[in-house]
């Protein structure tokens, strides 16, 4: 199954707000038949730019980073399901790339 | 008009051996062609350093590196003539920031202010 990445910023709430976001996410993921790699908390910070979402003009946000393996069938029903929730500012999928260490080195090769 | 310059061109290159004939008389003038040989070869040397980000992973997360190649007064993204990265790493960090600007990971007309002290890597003078 190809990999992906959840690029969540959620609403400023307090922790266990936060938190039931969070587990209602994943949850859903789960449901619809992804495996859960890896769970990051960004922190809660000062957005670049004021975002308007669910009628409402958000400043400050928590930064999540879900990592996970699923079908690509289901992505678009997930984003589906993440944009009408109302605790999300901004979902994101993003394809995460297998990075091999191979030859990094960009001067000319010989 | 131009086929009279194109003669001239001609006799400029057709004279040149002649000079060269003169110089091969002495052999205190055949030395400094060593020289220039050996000058090539530490040419060659010298490119193989690599831009400043040849080991460094770019990734859209990593707002405080992605952050030193952008303006601090209007946030836009340095070129490659200032950066001076190579085509692979510059087109990558491009790629990286219009990235971030768009997940709502980094801002788009500024630079965050913690980030305004990190040290200069861009070749450019600000008035400051």
């Amino acid at each position: 199954m190809p990999r992906y990445e959840l690029a969540l910023i959620l609403k400023a709430m307090q922790r266990p707000e936060t938190a039931a976001a969070v587990r209602r996410t994943v949850e859903t993921l789960m449901e619809r038949g992804a495996v859960v790699r890896n769970l990051e908390n960004m922190g809660e910070r000062l957005l670049p730019y004021k975002i308007t979402k669910h009628n409402e003009r958000h400043s400050r946000g928590t930064y999540f980073l879900v990592d996970f393996y699923c079908a690509p069938s289901i992505l678009d029903g997930l984003l589906n399901h993440l944009h009408r929730d109302v605790d999300v500012v901004r979902p994101t999928v993003l394809k995460k790339e297998e990075q091999e260490p191979k030859s990094s080195g960009c001067g000319p090769s010989q | 008009m131009l086929c009279v310059r194109g003669l001239q061109r001609l006799k400029a290159i057709f004279y040149l051996p002649r000079n060269t004939s003169h110089r091969s008389l002495t052999s205190a003038e055949v030395l400094p062609k060593d020289d220039a040989l050996l000058k090539v070869e530490n040419l060659s040397r010298e490119s193989k350093k690599g831009c400043m980000l040849c080991n460094v992973t770019v990734d859209f997360k990593n707002i405080q590196l992605l952050s030193q190649f952008v303006s601090p007064h209007t946030g836009r993204i340095y070129g490659r003539h200032i950066t001076g990265l190579c085509g692979k790493k510059q087109k990558e960090i491009s790629k990286a920031i219009k990235k971030a600007h768009s997940l709502g990971f980094m801002p788009v007309t500024h630079k965050y202010p913690e980030f305004m002290k990190d040290p200069r890597i861009c070749s450019i003078k600000h008035l400051d």
